[in-house]
């Protein structure tokens, strides 16, 4: 691609985003065995709400796991071995959520083979089934130059980096995010920046801890090539 | 009602989320919202329509706030329900139902035309639940909100309310544990705080101190607060078997405050009963406060060493988020909503006997450190999440996803 100045390429809407989040209908799991069965019949965006949404929705914790599954592996069964197979998958390396599906699948199959009996939660702590819908609007931002998109990024929500760096790659065709796809218009100019967003682990961060980290990973970059 | 602004939010929560409400509610502008409830005043769900319904308004929607007007029986019968959500087994007798029907009917007539009419209608808990029955031609959505554990509701009231809820196009509640086997979606939105209200604004330390002098409490002698309704369900005689169990192993004192509401006839009964068990001990006071007090509990908080929240049962419990907001950690009944805002040598503590409560006020009162630490997280999480903003945000994005149709996952308005 032929590199353009700055005024050639197209400007950058900021979107944003909120979610409004229900319950699946599915029922409850209080044991392996239930939680296998929900998770074989459940529709795919009631696994993306349990593995992806996890990090946008309202929480007063941290939790040691970033999606829903381990966490209850974890809290409510007290099988850790199990949390940490469920915790370490990162969706975002898949293309397709059956292929996550299956996979969940196989932990479960595993772990039931392991154990001579299945513990049930008590009541009050079983898995319950949930997925969200999101509403995408506009923020009236528009990023006008690469510089634009440095100088602003402190200033947006986080809710929009989830949108733009995290929900994109469900939405996208490449799966990438929306901030590279736009730097990549500008050629080799920002393939720094590019590279910089894609080395960053989001999944395991905090929406708050995700925003900060490319604050600072871009804000570096930027200052370095006297783009400030 | 409140008179505060977007602009005077946008201090405390800065420009992102107050830009997040004008955009997403561009596209509700001019939908008529209707809430209803059973007080204006004292209790949870009053606070937050104070807020809600002038802040709709100013983001150019068309709310009102309807209060439904009812006698001893009618209260006697919906107080039965609201324990009878909360699992007590409580009796539903046929003059009771008559009672709360024919209460209910005559608000009806008052409140039909606006209801019916309205894009949205909120209705708040079960006191107004049987309007929907009455208001035959809905133009609108109507939602049920459940600000009530309702997780293990006794089966007679369920069974009665629960064909009253059914009719609704959606339900919202608190929590997923609270949901419940309805034939609607069932949404969740969690409550909040008014960070700007006289219950959660900065307070000067002269106020503080007037407040503490006011009623013989020292600012010398580490406090423990615990803030709620004169409730069985607040465990208030549990909180005053874990303060004598330190039996001056460290030096505190304690304070019982209570507000009364309107809707809550029993609370003067137990009011009773926890003077009782304090007879005697001059480092508990116990204060009956009246349901305007707010400033009055904001200092109380303020004050405090350790906030306590020992309820047996609790919907969301805000005065655990009002307790962390003013960066005080908590300990907290391990029940409902509690079990979402403190965590274990986090933001405070979850206990389940008095007795673990008095080994939680032992423990952080022998660690000066953990206690300043604990409060920074626990405000640091309300801000980010459990203030007001985030909770008019949900209720927009409700409203636009109901309207554009739910059952999409993804909607760009």
């Amino acid at each position: 691609m032929s590199e353009r100045t700055e005024n050639q390429f197209m400007p950058f809407e900021v979107k944003d985003c909120a979610l409004i989040t229900r319950m699946a209908g599915l029922g409850t799991a209080i044991n392996l065995r239930e939680l296998r069965e929900r998770v074989a019949d459940m529709p795919v965006d009631c696994l993306f709400h349990h593995f992806c949404e996890t990090q946008v929705r309202p929480a007063f914790d941290d939790p040691e796991f970033s999606n829903d599954f381990a966490v209850w592996s974890a809290r409510s069964l007290r099988d850790r071995v199990l949390a940490e197979r469920l915790g370490v998958i990162n969706p975002y390396t898949y293309c397709d959520l059956e292929v996550i599906r299956e996979l969940v699948l196989e932990i479960l199959d595993e772990r039931i083979s392991e154990l001579a009996h299945f513990p049930s939660v008590q009541r009050g702590e079983e898995f319950l089934f949930m997925s969200a819908t999101t509403v995408v609007f506009s923020t009236g931002i528009l990023l006008s130059s690469p510089d634009d998109f440095f100088r602003q990024l402190p200033h947006i929500s986080h809710s929009s980096i989830y949108y733009h760096f995290v929900e994109a790659r469900r939405r996208t065709e490449h799966a990438g995010d929306d901030f590279s796809t736009w730097l990549t218009e500008y050629g080799s100019m920002f393939q720094d920046v590019v590279d910089t967003l894609s080395r960053i682990d989001f999944y395991y961060l905090s929406l708050p801890l995700l925003h900060d980290t490319i604050i600072r990973e871009v804000g570096g970059i930027a200052v370095k090539v006297g783009h400030e | 009602m409140n008179s505060r602004t977007l602009s005077e939010y946008r201090r405390v929560v800065g420009q992102p989320p107050i830009s997040q409400l004008q955009q997403l509610a561009r596209s509700l502008e001019g939908a008529t919202v209707v809430h209803v409830n059973s007080t204006r005043e004292g209790g949870g769900v009053a606070e937050i329509l104070n807020w809600k319904v002038p802040l709709m308004n100013e983001l150019g929607l068309i709310a009102s706030w309807e209060v439904i007007e009812g006698n001893d029986d009618f209260f006697h019968t919906t107080k039965a329900f609201h324990n009878g959500l909360q699992g007590n087994s409580v009796p539903l007798t046929k003059p009771m139902i008559e009672a709360y029907e024919s209460v209910v009917a005559k608000n009806a007539e008052r409140l039909r035309p606006l209801l019916e009419q309205a894009d949205f209608v909120f209705i708040h808990d079960p006191q107004p639940a049987f309007l929907i029955n009455l208001c035959p031609n809905r133009r609108g959505k109507w939602f049920w909100r459940c600000h009530i554990d309702a997780s293990r509701p006794n089966r007679r009231i369920w069974s009665y309310l629960r064909s009253i809820v059914n009719q609704y196009d959606a339900s919202i509640f608190s929590m997923p544990a609270f949901t419940q086997r309805l034939d609607h979606p069932q949404f969740l939105i969690a409550p909040s705080i008014d960070p700007l209200s006289d219950k959660n604004c900065e307070l000067s330390s002269r106020e503080i101190d007037s407040v503490l002098g006011r009623f013989n409490i020292s600012d010398e002698i580490p406090l423990l607060t615990q803030v709620s309704r004169f409730d069985r369900f607040k465990d208030p005689v549990g909180v005053i078997e874990a303060f004598n169990m330190l039996n001056g192993s460290v030096d505190a004192q304690l304070v019982l405050a209570g507000g009364g509401a309107t809707d809550d006839p029993e609370g003067a009964a137990v009011f009773e009963e926890v003077q009782e068990a304090a007879a005697g001990n001059r480092r508990i006071h116990l204060l009956m406060l009246p349901a305007d007090a707010h400033r009055t509990i904001n200092a109380l908080q303020r004050a405090s060493t350790i906030v306590i929240q020992k309820s047996l049962q609790e919907g969301f419990g805000l005065t655990v988020t009002e307790a962390m907001w003013k960066g005080k950690p908590v300990i907290g009944g391990n029940v409902g909503g509690i079990c979402l805002q403190v965590h274990n040598h986090h933001t405070g503590f979850l206990v389940d006997t008095p007795e673990g409560a008095a080994l939680r006020i032992r423990q952080l009162l022998n660690q000066p450190d953990r206690i300043e630490e604990m409060g920074i997280t626990a405000r640091r999480f309300v801000a980010e999440n459990f203030l007001l903003t985030r909770h008019l945000r949900e209720y927009l994005t409700l409203m636009l996803g109901v309207r554009r149709g739910i059952e999409n996952n993804l909607i760009a308005v």
